[in-house]
């Protein structure tokens, strides 16, 4: 079979590896001989911010540095003066680093798919390279230098720290995370729900106990632990970095996004409705409540429902509720191969396809609209970008009754896992 | 009060002696062709109390005003700025700006209200804008900026009348003299707390159909009244000008005296063949961009002086609505610069945020500094324009019933600035203008050469797109996307919660018994 020729772990990552230097390559090329750059705008922000760290200066002197102090501190290779060709790495630092953390992304969800689901290593390779390794998307977003990268290696790292029972690790990436990005913060509640006694191998706990002995029970070494190096982690990053840049750091790192002005939300169902409660146009100021949604959703009935059915599914699920309410849709690739092979979109191809489809008409709907906009500077916020990002929502939430559905029903692939283990 | 008026035309036009009899109780003018300068400084006591109090809390404060009409900069007037109304200020004491300046500034020139341009300050501390944030050339003084668009002086002739003219009972004749600032192509207004005078001056490019008719009587006893009849030409130095004509001072003088001088000045003209258009590439979107065409023929380097450099700028005055990403026009790509036929950005100051949309910007804009690039020599074609492009962003503009709303781009000014190694007199003559924006922002050996803008209208309009809404009306009215967005919304969370209460009622909040999935069982 020439799959099991091509599907072999060191070839699937040395495939990976080739296409992201590939594009690296390709991406200097670009930017030494077309005034239309390949690096992304926001490489330059945080090459900037490296910039003045390097310089002994605060990372917040560069406009829209809206990120931890910690992503410039690990890009100052970056300014580092180096003679040419030396110069071209030293710049692609960043690049290199994040197209790497994408490989190990991969590798830590093909450890998982082998290890804990036992699938067979052909058809976890298929998935995860069709998903994420080679992924041309997934590629070209880490080699012009977006960070979101890191935020996937981050996510696998944490479940593949969670299930394979890790809790000190599992809560420092927790942390890590959390510092990075904020919203990594909802997976903590599915995995503290998920982690309890019998997943520590202790026996179920007895239904007859009283209320108080049962709350006590659900305060288990795994949980403590997880939480605490969480909690020391988080704290201790945001002690240092506040010690040292005060003020800016947490305004540019968390209350911007909790306060900020710019109402040009990509895809977001809210971005019409913001638009005009911020111009004073509205009779209500929606702001207030516009993230409640979501926050249920993700932080407390989809991890209280499905985290012990489903952990990875349930993580995926409050991953694409948040960004359903949102719009960074990259957040939720690096769990899908781990969704994929039992999930209704691969048993039933029509159901699959449909929904492929419509996601992509979704997105090319308020994409034509925000072109009419933006470049043809067509008035085109309602009804066009109203009503498409009202339609892209709904299709965003049909897939995700999906996957709240096959997370409740179609069983744990690591128990089932399990039970295969023992019958052989 | 002092008064200079100045009236100049080509060396060698027809004048007839006629046209401007000196006596000893009168100027006459008749029938003359000529541009005009007309400056009158006064004393504090001369103001209005309201106006006073706002100059005595000024270190300095420099207005300038320009027509929206194109006009001919004739030497030795050719400085020029953009379109509007611009306003240098510096407090007595630093950091304590007087927010009267901003009600005064209304007052006198006309408020912002609804479809009428006028001033929209609210205090220098919110809306004035600081010294460049960037300048690679040098430090400027502390002053604040404020812009805005001005059509129209009508405001200010009505407060003149109002005020100054009801309070020195001056009647017709200074009603007459405050309406001739509605044909002015330039007004100047500047104190400065040495002095402690404030001058008003106006430029007229052309005199009114017929010529200029006046008859300037014998000021009283503390008055004084200068009378120019001159003819201004570059001179044989590439430094100086050259005046020939007629001088005189009424009351004091029996008649008019033929002068001949030299004198250096800072701003000269160039041939009325360099010119520059500027338009945005249609359409404009949310990312317009700019260009500035300048006809071959018109970009040889000036005539300046030996050992002197010279470079083509642009300075840009932009409203809040429009802005320019300093870090996408400000690269040193050296790519990106030639695509645009730019050399680097000089300097900037003002409102840079590159996201917050215009209702959420206090201050009124930016202005920038770009250094043009120029073709080089072997690679010219005469015939055809050389066009510098910059690009710019639109913020999102409150909504409208129409779906859009206008942002008003006044055009930039186009100059060579040279400067000079030598010691020059520049800026010792009766005619020097400065407080300009850009001209402090170079050395103060350098000398402007300032191209003509060609167009029948100096200020672009762009049609930005923004959230269309008539209140109470139509389908997408602002009560409709509230609805709209929040039932859908609400039923979209009910759905997943719907689907969620169906997973716990079959099987609870635990983990499921071992199922295997449909997948495996097809494979037994």
């Amino acid at each position: 079979m020439p799959s099991s020729i091509i599907f072999t772990v060191p070839r699937v990552l040395i495939g990976a590896c080739l296409l992201r230097i590939i594009l690296l390559v390709y991406g200097g090329w670009q930017d030494a001989n077309s005034a239309v750059k390949y690096t992304d705008i926001d490489y330059m922000v945080f090459t900037d911010a490296s910039r003045y760290v390097a310089n002994g200066e605060s990372p917040y002197a560069r406009d829209t540095y809206r990120y931890t102090p910690l992503l410039a501190w690990m890009l100052v290779p970056t300014a580092w003066q180096l003679p040419p060709p030396w110069s071209a790495v030293s710049f692609a630092f960043g690049k290199i680093l994040f197209a790497s953390a994408d490989v190990l992304a991969g590798w830590f969800v093909l450890q998982l798919l082998r290890r804990v689901y036992r699938m067979s290593t052909i058809k976890a390779l298929k998935y995860v390279s069709a998903v994420w390794l080679w992924n041309p998307m997934v590629a070209n977003i880490s080699t012009r230098g977006s960070s979101e990268g890191l935020l996937g290696v981050f996510v696998a790292a944490l479940l593949w720290a969670t299930l394979t029972k890790r809790p000190i690790t599992a809560g420092a990436i927790l942390g890590l995370a959390v510092h990075f990005k904020i919203y990594p913060f909802i997976y903590g509640a599915s995995i503290l729900w998920w982690w309890d006694a019998q997943r520590d191998g202790k026996p179920a706990a007895n239904s007859d106990a009283d209320l108080f002995t049962r709350a006590m029970e659900f305060v288990t070494h795994s949980r403590v632990r997880l939480t605490l190096s969480a909690l020391a982690t988080f704290v201790a990053l945001n002690g240092v970095m506040y010690l040292q840049y005060g003020m800016p750091f947490l305004q540019h790192t968390f209350f911007h996004h909790l306060t900020r002005i710019d109402h040009r939300h990509n895809f977001s169902p809210y971005a019409t409705l913001l638009y005009l409660t911020s111009t004073g146009a509205a009779g209500f100021q929606f702001e207030s409540l516009a993230f409640l949604p979501q926050l249920i959703l993700s932080v407390v009935a989809l991890p209280l429902a499905l985290a012990k059915k489903n952990l990875a599914t349930a993580m995926l699920a409050q991953t694409f509720a948040f960004v359903t309410f949102n719009k960074y849709f990259l957040w939720y690739l690096i769990l899908l191969p781990l969704y994929l092979p039992t999930s209704s979109l691969m048993r039933k191809p029509t159901l699959g396809i449909s929904a492929a489809v419509l996601w992509v008409l979704g997105q090319a709907l308020w994409l034509w609209q925000g072109f009419n906009l933006e470049f043809l500077g067509l008035s085109s916020f309602v009804p066009g970008l109203f009503l498409a990002s009202l339609v892209f929502f709904s299709i965003n939430i049909w897939i995700l009754g999906m996957i709240v559905h096959d997370a409740g029903f179609n069983g744990d692939p690591i128990a089932l896992a399990k039970k295969v283990h023992w019958e052989n | 009060m002092k008064r200079r008026i100045t009236l100049l035309q080509p060396l060698g036009a027809p004048f007839e002696p006629h046209q401007a009899v000196l006596s000893s109780s009168n100027f006459a003018i008749r029938d003359l062709h000529a541009a005009r300068h007309d400056r009158i400084t006064l004393g504090l006591d001369d103001l209005p109390e309201e106006l006073s109090n706002v100059v005595e809390s000024s270190h300095e404060l420099h207005l300038r005003w320009a027509t929206e009409e194109p006009f001919d900069a004739i030497a030795p007037f050719s400085s020029r700025v953009s379109p509007g109304l611009h306003v240098h200020y510096t407090p007595l004491v630093s950091g304590k700006s007087s927010d009267a300046l901003c009600s005064v500034l209304r007052t006198v020139f006309g408020a912002d209200e609804g479809d009428r341009d006028g001033v929209g300050c609210t205090s220098p501390e919110k809306s004035f804008t600081t010294h460049p944030l960037r300048s690679t050339r040098f430090a400027t003084s502390a002053s604040l900026h404020y812009y805005t668009r001005l059509p129209s002086l009508q405001s200010l002739v009505g407060f003149i009348r109002r005020t100054v003219c009801h309070q020195r009972q001056g009647g017709a004749k200074c009603h007459y003299l405050a309406d001739t600032l509605l044909t002015a192509d330039v007004v100047d207004v500047d104190y400065d707390s040495t002095s402690h005078t404030l001058s008003i001056s106006g430029f007229w490019s052309s005199s009114p159909t017929g010529g200029w008719v006046e008859d300037i009587g014998k000021p009283t006893a503390d008055d004084e009244v200068e009378i120019g009849l001159l003819g201004v030409e570059p001179g044989g130095e590439p430094d100086l000008l050259k005046a020939g004509g007629l001088l005189g001072k009424i009351g004091e003088d029996k008649k008019l005296t033929p002068v001949m001088f030299d004198f250096p000045s800072r701003h000269y003209p160039l041939a009325e063949t360099a010119t520059y258009s500027i338009s945005f590439s249609q359409p404009t979107g949310l990312h317009p961009e700019m260009s500035i065409s300048i006809p071959h023929s018109a970009l040889q380097q000036p005539p300046a002086l030996k050992d002197s450099t010279c470079a083509l700028h642009t300075y840009l005055t932009l409203p809040s609505s429009v802005f320019i990403d300093q870090y996408q026009v400000g690269t040193e790509d050296p790519l990106f610069l030639q695509e645009h036929n730019l050399v680097a950005v000089r300097a900037f100051s003002g409102e840079t945020d590159l996201e917050a949309p215009d209702w959420a910007v206090d201050r009124w804009g930016s202005t920038w500094l770009v250094e043009l690039a120029t073709p080089s020599v072997d690679n010219s074609y005469p015939a055809s324009n050389w066009t510098s492009t910059i690009p710019m962003h639109l913020r999102y503009l409150n909504p409208s019933e129409s779906g859009y709303r206008s942002a008003a781009v006044p055009w930039p000014v186009v100059f060579w600035a040279c400067s000079i190694e030598e010691e020059s007199q520049i800026g010792k003559t009766p005619f020097d203008r400065t407080n300009l924006g850009y001209d402090k922002l170079f050395g103060p050996r350098t000398i402007f050469y300032q191209l003509h803008p060609a167009s029948q209208h100096l200020v672009e309009e762009l049609d930005v797109p923004v959230l269309k809404l008539k209140d109470g009306e139509g389908l997408f009215q602002a009560r409709n996307i509230e609805l709209g967005t929040s039932v859908v919304i609400v039923l979209g969370f009910l759905w997943i919660i719907w689907r969620l209460a169906r997973v716990v009622w079959a099987t609870g909040l635990g983990a499921n018994e071992v199922k295997r999935p449909e997948v495996h069982e097809k494979k037994e």
